[in-house]
């Protein structure tokens, strides 16, 4: 008979590099019509990282993600970068993206405040346009501007920056310190049936809530959560490298032996981003990789344990593991036998 | 020698399956069709909006990747490229008495075989140097690579692995993590212990906890050896040019330190030599440090042509780093509310045959072990430990996965054993804004209460209870 159970796991998670440096410089170019070109040393490794930090400079300049061409992953060409790890990508490779953005307008703004007739610091970038604060009346393109600079100035618009995330090193007797800048959080709840005569497991829903600071791409957050729920349930159910005991040689090194979840195991999921704003990431940002596949086995196990009782103290939770289990507390159940 | 290729080639061949006449039909290459791109057109109107940040953006790639016009390693090539296969030990630890390349090398079509005493300086790893490029004395596990062969095409590497005879000298092994920390256990790196890193994590008194405490929980917890299994195994295509500059095109997710990493084992200045990173598929943390591109480099060096190396699957299982398991045991002590007065934990990663990331993986263990949750007394010991296996390394969450496993089962058997709702409970314990955490560290723009009451609400917690 297959028993529902619902299970709550949350976590907390660091971004970046445990006390070690983990610098991430960049270089934003504004070109003569007020498109930008970013050069960045990380690697796409498939989960948008470079359309975060485009839309990151392009914030900053006022212009729109697609004003942005991001080049990156060259050593010979773009600067720096400590690479696609420890979640750090938007918080620490972005917070260089925006500064040297920053950068990059400072000169645009230098460029415009006498065309404009007023101070440097009166300016922002918005919607394509230098602007003068408090009064966008008074405006001119971005591309103007950035031609004037470049062209008439002699004085192109280019800002170049890095970033390393403060960090105070561990006491080596007691662990007390500052190992990283910030933390992110999530909960996710999980909803399982559970067979109890075959001991199946199948996640059903879940829930999950994720802390990433502000969002820059509320749909590759949605993403990376996804993506990560399903590294979660293989971890949970179904995954394990098995070692033989006398040789130490792999037994399943083969994805037909090495079970992973596919599309059709997949639960449904829904997403929640709460609200957050860190004050020392770019827009408020700090990131969301990894967390999101770390409570979502947590959160299984107890579904287990709150649909039929059992406790599975290792992981994976295959069905053979769970029916054993199953069968154990039967066991030690005492048996009503009705009076004769 | 010429018809043993001829004939691997011929049952290569799909054209044996069919009937006779339907060959001649399938020795055309396949050519795909033209498609006309909307070259013109649809740039997502989302794209152009302001301001940029919190727009769900369409992604450039996305595109190429729907298109099936993404390039991979493996869809690259260049005139004369030769293809790179590793040979693997298949014995967990043993000590080398000869190699023999000779018959491999005789082969037509092998332009080259590279053993582990050519490479210039034969050792990396991000926190210890413990791992050989390609295994020249000792073995350490059973995925090792002792040689590799660049030949005209990846057949002929394969068979020419079979032609090198490795001779072994098999040693002592082990490959349980608590054994391996025992005293006398055989030493993975001798005449270093098997533990090779420890983190402790010390906060107020947990002694003094236990005693205050109105009960006390205590389980251990195990966790699994898992594999990243990215849908791109790891790949690179190198080229030695004949001004000693070397290009390497690779799967790796950090160039910096993957170009700082072949400057220190080819002994050339950083300067000479480019990593380019091409979109990877999947990386999941086992893309973050080298694996074959040295290799592939001296083997372009010694041909004079382009090398490229794409690990199958199963070298992606045996070869590639994996994630730690991870013993854990807990002693948690809480009052009649179910307040964490005291929790001791002791974690034991086994780490494998190299480092790798394990002392990143360790730290972020120990610091996340307690759970997002205010402890006042805090013991935490953790070890990682050599073992003769596949190495472990940096996987997404850092050891982080297995620790919440255990620290959120733990809570669920203290709720239950109090009487307590389990969302009740985490919510009583939550670190809030200003808290400290374990090491001392004040916390801000901190929401674990809002994720739990947000996931609870979407949820239902409270109607479905």
């Amino acid at each position: 008979m297959k028993r529902r159970g619902r299970g709550i796991a949350c976590m907390w998670y660091p971004i970046g590099f445990t006390v070690a440096a983990n610098a991430s410089a960049a270089v934003v170019k504004v070109n003569e019509d007020g498109t930008a070109t970013l050069l960045t040393g990380t690697v796409e490794t498939g989960q948008g990282a470079l359309t975060v930090l485009g839309q990151i400079a392009a914030e900053e300049l006022g212009v729109a993600t697609d004003d942005v061409h991001v080049v990156s992953g060259d050593t010979d060409t773009t600067p720096m970068d400590t690479g696609a790890i420890a979640s750090r990508t938007t918080y620490v490779t972005g917070n260089a993206v925006r500064l040297a953005a920053e950068k990059a307008k400072a000169i645009l703004f230098e460029v415009a405040a006498p065309l404009l007739g007023v101070r440097a610091d009166q300016l922002e970038a918005r919607d394509r346009k230098i602007q003068v604060k408090a009064f966008p009346q008074r405006f001119l393109p971005i591309g103007e501007v950035a031609n004037h600079a470049q062209l008439i100035k002699g004085q192109p618009a280019i800002g170049s920056a890095s970033w390393n995330p403060p960090t105070v090193a561990m006491d080596p007797e007691t662990g007390q310190g500052k190992p990283f800048n910030t933390y992110v959080y999530a909960t996710q709840i999980a909803e399982v049936d559970v067979d109890d005569e075959t001991g199946e497991v199948e996640v059903l829903r879940i829930v999950a809530a994720h802390d990433c600071g502000t969002a820059i791409n509320p749909m590759l957050v949605e993403g990376q959560v996804e993506g990560g729920i399903s590294m979660g349930i293989g971890f949970a159910l179904q995954e394990e490298i098995l070692f033989d005991k006398t040789t130490g040689r792999q037994l399943n090194p083969n994805l037909t032996n090495y079970i992973m979840p596919t599309s059709l195991d997949m639960p449904d999921i829904e997403v929640d981003i709460v609200d957050s704003y860190d004050p020392t990431g770019p827009f408020g940002a700090k990131g969301v990789g990894e967390p999101t596949s770390v409570p979502t086995a947590a959160a299984i196990l107890n579904a287990i344990h709150n649909a039929v009782g059992v406790r599975i103290m290792s992981l994976p939770a295959t069905a053979e593991k769970v029916l054993a289990a199953i069968k154990e507390k039967k066991g030690r159940q005492p048996k009503q036998i009705s009076a004769a | 020698m010429t018809t043993k290729v001829k004939t691997a080639k011929k049952q290569k061949s799909p054209a044996m399956d069919l009937p006779r006449g339907m060959e001649v039909n399938l020795r055309l290459p396949t050519v795909m069709p033209p498609v006309p791109y909307p070259i013109e057109t649809l740039v997502p109107k989302v794209r152009q909006q302001t301001p940029a940040v919190g727009q769900r953006a369409t992604r450039p790639d996305g595109r190429l990747h729907g298109l099936g016009q993404t390039k991979y390693i493996d869809d690259m090539s260049f005139p004369g490229m030769l293809h790179a296969k590793i040979k693997r030990a298949g014995i967990a630890s043993a000590r080398i008495k000869s190699i023999d390349t000779s018959a491999a090398e005789a082969m037509p079509g092998v332009m080259a075989v590279l053993i582990g005493r050519e490479i210039p300086v034969n050792s990396f790893g991000p926190s210890f140097q413990d791992q050989p490029l390609l295994a020249d004395e000792l073995v350490f596990h059973a995925g090792d690579g002792v040689a590799a062969v660049a030949a005209v095409t990846e057949q002929i590497a394969i068979e020419a692995l079979e032609k090198i005879k490795v001779e072994y000298e098999p040693l002592p092994a082990i490959f349980d993590p608590v054994e391996a920390m025992k005293e006398g256990a055989h030493k993975v790196h001798a005449p270093n212990g098997n533990v090779y890193a420890t983190k402790v994590v010390k906060k107020g008194d947990v002694e003094a906890g236990f005693a205050a405490s109105h009960r006390i929980f205590e389980g251990t917890f195990r966790t699994q050896m898992v594999e990243h299994v990215p849908i791109e195994p790891h790949a690179a295509i190198a080229t030695w040019d004949p001004n000693g500059r070397v290009t390497i095109y690779t799967s790796l997710g950090r160039i910096t330190l993957g170009r700082a990493d072949v400057a220190r084992t080819l002994k050339l200045p950083i300067n000479r030599i480019r990593l380019i990173g091409t979109i990877v598929g999947g990386n999941f943390g086992g893309k973050n440090e080298i694996t074959q591109e040295p290799i592939l480099a001296l083997l372009s060096r010694k041909t004079g042509r382009s090398v490229k190396g794409v690990y199958s699957r199963e070298e992606e299982f045996i070869s590639s780093t994996t994630r730690h398991p991870i013993i854990m045991d807990y002693k948690t002590g809480v009052d009649k509310d179910g307040r964490i007065l005291a929790r001791k934990v002791r974690l034991v990663l086994d780490g494998g045959a190299y480092c790798s990331w394990s002392e990143t993986t360790l730290g972020k263990a120990a610091i996340l072990s307690a759970g997002p949750y205010n402890i006042e007394n805090l013991h935490v010991e953790a070890y990682v430990v050599y073992t003769n296996k596949t190495m472990t390394g940096a996987m997404r969450g850092f050891g982080a996965p297995q620790v919440c496993f255990a620290y959120e089962s733990h809570m669920d058997d203290i709720a239950e054993g109090l009487n307590i709702d389990p969302l009740e409970i985490r919510l009583l314990n939550a670190f809030g804004e200003g808290s400290a955490s374990p090491t001392g560290q004040v916390l801000h723009s901190v929401v674990v209460r809002d994720t739990l009451l947000k996931a609870a609400e979407r949820f239902g917690w409270k109607e479905s209870r």
